[in-house]
């Protein structure tokens, strides 16, 4: 029973974004009785409306940000003035009912107790803001958890000896392995490494009303046609609705954050599907916009109270930009993997994960065994590494099926000139100022992504593949792995939320998604943001039943 | 349904090869509620405009690109994937796709596509005066003057837009018959079983030990 509120009347919280932390807090503050409106640019889409169509999904914004109504620049460097790239935005997220939820591999490592320390373990890095958490690994564990039995996650719990300690096992065994599986797993054992079964949070056994996946092999940038991957769509927003407290509204893009004199926010302004103006009144604001669109709310939000935008007195807001990365080794067998098959990864490794001072640079990560792209991505990456055209590229097209990649996911070092902020001439088809992107990888993140591509190279000879080719390491110029712009801290000088998700500036104005992360973690951040989501809205209800927003 | 049942249901439905999306919906029109809601008029009609648009009459004429410029269209995708023993570009029918997309869903890039490809004809004209074309080249000529412009932003588009022809649904135009998804042996199914490949096959089970954390 999804409940509609008035504008005029105002409601306990308006939360921007439905994805992985908004679905999150939605379910949680309506369980908890309160009244909340969510707030999602895009359409509600239906699992019949989600086809295995490449062209739509990854070539035409079929659910994700469109480059031309919502364009974004970009460049690596502050001198130069932002580019525009009409095929693919360089941020790129799900924009739906349920967000990158809906569109994501479905990846779910915890971060490890390093992740949230780090800094103290090995000291600062110099031009870079590498900074401890304000919480720990053992406060976040409890959510974790949550986010497992809640949500839905296959893995096995223990197979992993570098995995942090946890309080309950997985709620389902780990889905079938693939023969991409078997060979990383092989290939790693020959070299005395500890590779272990992928947690997905998809599910390998009917759970929660939602069926098992059925192996369709359309997980990565496509949405789950049967629900068996876990998104806020078909998980936290159907709980929210049917609590009768809380209202989604899709295709209503926020556009402000409005502040009273106080200093404190009033409710938010958006656009409703006809393009009409609208304010919603409410007495908490809540961003899980993602780690792009909040900062970017936050900037349009400014006033004459708040000239730099809200929630910046820290002229933080937007800076430290982190994405991740994944770089690619192509694996050629003697026999067929099929890897077209079934969910992206079935085998990990994480024996790379920690920094190791002796390497030389910052950095560590894990390695996956994957399909890989669909037909299209994957015939133009091959492309690049052997010659892009012509009857032996052709020959190697056919390979696709004996094919896999192992994929290295690490580090992003936080870099303060990475940033999102708004572009000082080109505005979306809304008339708002458009994002502009600046990201240049550090050079220990590049030397990470050399240092465990080398490493994934051994394992695929080590696994009798016939043929390796590491992909060039360049300079990322896009993501969706969004981190780390609205950064958590105790300081209100250095960061722009407390621990509590709190911003610093406005009491009642709270950040939780991709945004809030201090340190990237080594890929696969969707299951960190939804844990400090539950853990999010457990205090901001405390707050508010003490009377404390 | 019982979990034993839908089992049953998803085991019989991948014993059969030429499954179709059409099995697919009886299958989880039989599932019932349990596969939650599925949206199955919507299934269904995407399903039918494929099948229209594979079987429906001869390509119309371009949309986009003059017959001349279909023509070196033509001419540099068969450059990019050749036909040989098997069907290349040409036969999956990638140019004109090329010349719809640009008129209807890529038209974001039509103006620089068309400034790019004059620019590259007129230097192919520079090179071969004596012909008329790029098309018009034998196939070294065509393919000495390819290794000239792989490295410019026409070329990469151009490329990028061969391959999105010649592996995207049939129902956009292109991968006529499914010869791109053919030549990659890749196969757009609905439900697969384990195993999956030959290396899962007799795969013995995850051996681990618990190692007892410090």
């Amino acid at each position: 029973m999804t409940a509609t509120y008035r504008l005029s009347q105002p409601v306990d919280f308006a939360i921007v974004g439905s994805g992985a932390a908004g679905g999150v807090l939605a379910r949680e503050l309506s369980l908890a009785g309160f009244s909340v409106v969510v707030f999602e640019q895009g359409p509600r889409l239906t699992l019949g409306s989600f086809e295995h169509d490449e062209l739509k999904h990854w070539f035409n914004a079929g659910m994700t940000n469109d480059p031309v109504k919502n364009p974004q620049t970009f460049r690596d460097d502050r001198s130069k003035r932002g580019e525009r790239n009409l095929i693919r935005p360089s941020l790129t997220y799900a924009r739906t009912v349920g967000g990158s939820s809906v569109h994501y591999t479905a990846n779910y490592w915890r971060f490890h107790e390093v992740d949230f320390d780090e800094c103290s373990r090995l000291g600062p890095i110099s031009g870079t803001g590498f900074s401890d958490w304000p919480i720990t690994y053992a406060e976040l564990e409890p959510y974790y958890t949550k986010v497992e039995w809640d949500i839905g996650v296959s893995g096995l719990a223990g197979a992993s000896p570098f995995d942090p300690p946890r309080s309950k096992p997985y709620p389902m065994p780990p889905l079938p392995v693939k023969s991409s599986g078997v060979l990383l797993e092989r290939g790693a054992r020959q070299l005395g490494l500890h590779p272990f079964p992928a947690p997905l949070a998809i599910n390998s056994q009917p759970y929660r009303g939602r069926p098992a996946c059925i192996h369709c092999g359309f997980c990565h940038g496509f949405g789950c046609e049967v629900g068996a991957k876990a998104s806020s769509l078909t998980t936290m927003i159907p709980e929210a609705e049917a609590t009768g407290r809380c209202e989604v509204r899709s295709e209503s893009y926020v556009v402000q954050v409005a502040t009273d004199k106080r200093g404190r926010a009033t409710g938010v302004r958006y656009f409703d599907r006809d393009k009409r103006e609208r304010f919603q009144k409410a007495k908490a604001v809540i961003l899980s916009a993602n780690g792009a669109e909040t900062p970017r709310l936050l900037l349009t939000s400014a006033n004459s109270m708040f000239p730099q935008g809200l929630a910046n007195s820290s002229g933080l807001v937007g800076k430290y930009l982190m994405f991740n990365f994944t770089m690619r080794t192509h694996a050629v067998f003697e026999h067929e993997l099929n890897e077209f098959k079934s969910v992206q990864c079935s085998r990990v490794v994480h024996d790379f994960y920690d920094s190791d001072p002796q390497r030389g640079f910052y950095g560590g990560g894990g390695i996956d065994s994957r399909i890989g792209p669909q037909p299209i991505i994957w015939a133009d990456r091959i492309g690049e590494d052997e010659g892009l055209w012509g009857s032996a590229y052709k020959a190697r097209l056919a390979e696709f099926p004996r094919s896999m990649q192992a994929a290295s996911h690490g580090t992003s070092l936080p870099v303060e000139t990475n940033s999102v902020e708004l572009d000082p001439e080109l505005k979306d088809a809304w008339g708002m100022p458009a994002m502009r992107v600046t990201y240049k990888d550090h050079p220990d993140d590049l030397a990470t992504m050399r240092f465990l591509q080398a490493r994934a190279a051994e394992i695929m000879e080590a696994a009798g593949a016939v043929k390796v080719t590491n992909a060039a390491v360049k300079p990322q110029t896009s993501s969706l792995h969004l981190l780390g712009t609205c950064r958590m801290g105790n300081d209100p000088a250095k960061s722009v939320i407390d621990r509590y998700h709190r911003s610093h500036d406005i009491p009642n104005l709270f950040l939780c998604d991709g945004s809030s992360l201090v340190t990237s973690g080594r890929g696969q951040p969707t299951l960190t943001i939804q844990a400090l989501a539950f853990r999010a809205a457990e205090h901001i209800a405390n707050f508010a039943r003490r009377g404390e927003i | 349904m019982s979990c034993n049942e839908q089992q049953r249901v998803r085991a019989s439905a991948a014993r059969n090869d030429g499954y179709s999306r059409r099995t697919f919906l009886r299958v989880v029109g039989a599932l019932g509620g349990a596969w939650l809601t599925l949206d199955l008029a919507k299934v269904a009609a995407a399903a039918q405009a494929a099948q229209r648009a594979q079987e429906g009459p001869g390509q119309p004429g371009t949309v986009f690109l003059s017959q001349a410029e279909l023509a070196d269209v033509d001419a540099i995708t068969a450059q990019i994937i050749p036909s040989d023993s098997t069907p290349g570009a040409r036969e999956a029918g990638v140019a004109l796709f090329i010349d719809r997309a640009l008129a209807t869903f890529f038209g974001r890039m039509a103006p620089d596509f068309r400034s790019q490809l004059a620019a590259f004809r007129l230097r192919c004209q520079s090179q071969h005066p004596n012909a008329s074309s790029f098309a018009a080249l034998t196939n070294q000529q065509q393919v000495n003057f390819l290794k000239l412009v792989e490295g410019t932003p026409f070329f990469a588009r151009l490329r990028l837009l061969t391959l999105v022809g010649m592996f995207a649904m049939p129902k956009y135009g292109g991968n006529r018959d499914g010869i791109g998804w053919k030549l990659l042996g890749f196969q757009d199914q609905h439900i697969f079983q384990p195993p999956f490949g030959y290396y899962d096959r007799d795969y013995p089970g995850f051996a681990f030990e618990v190692v007892e954390r410090p």
